[in-house]
């Protein structure tokens, strides 16, 4: 089976099924990341303008890497700022931050209070590279060194990015009294 | 033990996205393809369901190949082994009678015969319409001029999207721009796209299928295509096709699909081989057109293909031929019409049709000019 970057030199060679090729390995992958980001409307208006950007920049591909999916999330987010600069102010603000301040996440946790309000509160204390490194290694299941490529930084900077962000994830208040309590409840199993 | 990536990693959950928005996506990238230099990708979707509209377009005096080939923007297209070609039906066998066109000229017409046609590889077809059609324009070579001028006009839903003027000389060039100065100027700077690009093999293979056997012309245009099954033995062609649906399921599991893999079985190879040779015949007769051989070639071809019917038609009061890809030559959806001029087999208009994606169509003005004279 050919590699990406193959399937991308073809396109460029004029070989126009070469490159449908390629969507048809990650579209599946690229509309998750998508809707995960904006949301699932969003990520159906987006898609195309995502083919579209990746197909008119696939010049730019860097033929040594084999694997075009890390690429392809670079384009992607490059569209998603795209989309989040044209939407007005007031859609972006993030929907848990009211819960940030002066929030007891223990009392939190005997409620049953939603555990993704409390991880995207953490979530937030995050400096944006962090949130976006992270991101990518744990939802898109990519290594460092692959977010790296999709963000278009040094594959040690997102090492250092994704050690900063977990261990601030870590000792966040409400992250820590989250895992304490899920490890408690393992361990009584 | 649970760590804080477990944690973060619950968070990925997303509703998926609905199978229609994988068809437009491909539709705008498809339709941007065509022409990269005129298309501007909106952020708000269209009234058509789309997120494109035409722009002004840029003078790009040196369209390359691939953009020129892209003139043809169907919908249905290929179809990968492992998504499953849909059933075959087999298409009605029809007889080859002359009468005369309402111009006065002979032309090849049709007329349905209650046999069936066999639905095997290179089936000889030798009453198709097609084939006739295709031994008529050898015989009947355009004798005025010394090229075709060809005007496509690509509307996507109720958008045009673009009009582009193609010259096909005689002698094998072709030049395209916006308008017949473009092409003028294209000539005057030497842009033939013949002499490069990635189509090259695809138009080789259809000027091959005009004089070998219906079998070989398949094979020819398979191998050019670069066919993953095509001259490999049985139990060569499973290993192969299983490793497709391998792929494909991991694919489509992550669309959150539930299809299950399509078994190998000659049939189901004969229906794959079908899906590809539609699609790059067609794709060769988008690119050259105007050459007689490609234009034969791809004719008998597309005799070949179970699923393809033909009628008689008339279009702008001009006998034509209807070529009708139905949905079991695209996997089961979606369907493509080609309409091609009963005298000459340039081709008239293409019509794609997805479900869940608006029309897509090309209309052809063809004439015979002369290049001295534009």
């Amino acid at each position: 089976m050919a590699s990406d970057a193959e399937l991308i030199r073809r396109s460029l060679n004029g070989d126009v099924d070469a490159f449908m090729g390629v969507l048809d390995r990650h579209e599946a992958a690229v509309g998750s990341y998508l809707a995960r980001r904006a949301g699932r409307d969003a990520a159906q208006d987006l898609l195309g303008e995502v083919w579209v950007a990746a197909f008119e920049s696939r010049r730019s591909y860097d033929h040594s890497y084999a694997d075009a999916r890390p690429w392809l999330y670079g384009v992607a987010l490059n569209r998603l700022r795209h989309y989040w600069r044209s939407r007005p102010a007031e859609d972006l603000v993030p929907d848990v931050t009211g819960l940030a301040t002066g929030w007891d996440p223990w009392s939190a946790v005997d409620l049953g209070v939603d555990t993704r309000a409390m991880l995207r509160t953490a979530m937030t204390r995050l400096k944006p590279e962090e949130r976006e490194v992270l991101r990518l290694v744990a939802w898109e299941d990519l290594t460092a060194a692959d977010a790296a490529r999709a963000l278009g930084i040094p594959p040690g900077t997102a090492r250092r990015l994704l050690h900063q962000a977990r261990t601030a994830l870590r000792n966040a208040p409400e992250v820590s009294a989250l895992l304490e309590d899920r490890n408690t409840k393992e361990a009584h199993r | 033990m649970t760590d804080e990536m477990d944690l973060f990693a619950e968070l990925k959950g997303a509703q998926p996205l609905q199978p229609e928005a994988y068809q437009r996506a491909r539709a705008v990238l498809r339709a941007a393809m065509a022409e990269p230099g005129t298309m501007r990708v909106l952020s708000a979707t269209s009234v058509e369901g789309t997120s494109m509209e035409t722009t002004t377009p840029v003078q790009d005096k040196g369209l390359t190949p691939a953009a020129q080939r892209r003139r043809k923007i169907g919908t249905p297209g290929r179809v990968g082994i492992g998504a499953g070609v849909g059933v075959a039906a087999a298409a009605a066998a029809i007889a080859l009678v002359l009468t005369s066109s309402p111009t006065g000229g002979s032309v090849p017409a049709v007329a349905k015969a209650p046999a069936a046609r066999p639905a095997t590889a290179g089936a000889p077809a030798a009453r198709s319409p097609l084939v006739a059609l295709a031994a008529y324009i050898k015989t009947n070579a355009q004798s005025t001029g010394d090229a075709w001028l060809v005007i496509s006009t690509q509307v996507h839903g109720t958008k045009t999207m673009q009009v582009l003027y193609t010259l096909y000389t005689d002698s094998g060039a072709i030049y395209q721009g916006y308008s017949v100065n473009d092409i003028e100027y294209a000539i005057a700077h030497h842009q033939n796209q013949m002499t490069s690009g990635g189509y090259a093999p695809l138009v080789k293979a259809a000027t091959l299928a005009a004089t070998i056997s219906p079998t070989q012309g398949r094979t020819t245009m398979l191998k050019a295509a670069g066919d993953p099954l095509v001259g490999l033995s049985p139990a060569a062609q499973k290993k192969e096709w299983d490793k497709e649906q391998a792929a494909a399921q991991v694919i489509l599991k992550e669309k959150g699909s539930k299809a299950k893999p399509t078994p190998y079985s000659p049939q189901a190879v004969q229906r794959h081989f079908d899906n590809y040779l539609w699609t790059y015949s067609t794709e060769a007769l988008s690119a050259d057109g105007g050459n007689t051989l490609v234009r034969q070639g791809v004719l008998r071809l597309l005799s070949t293909i179970s699923g393809v019917s033909v009628a008689h038609s008339t279009t702008n009061g001009e006998a034509t031929l209807t070529i009708t890809a139905g949905p079991e030559v695209f996997g089961g959806q979606g369907s493509e019409v080609l309409t091609v001029d009963a005298k000459t087999g340039m081709l008239v208009k293409d019509v794609s049709n997805t479900p869940g994606i608006p029309t897509a169509y090309t209309t052809y003005q063809s004439s015979r000019v002369r290049t001295a004279h534009l």
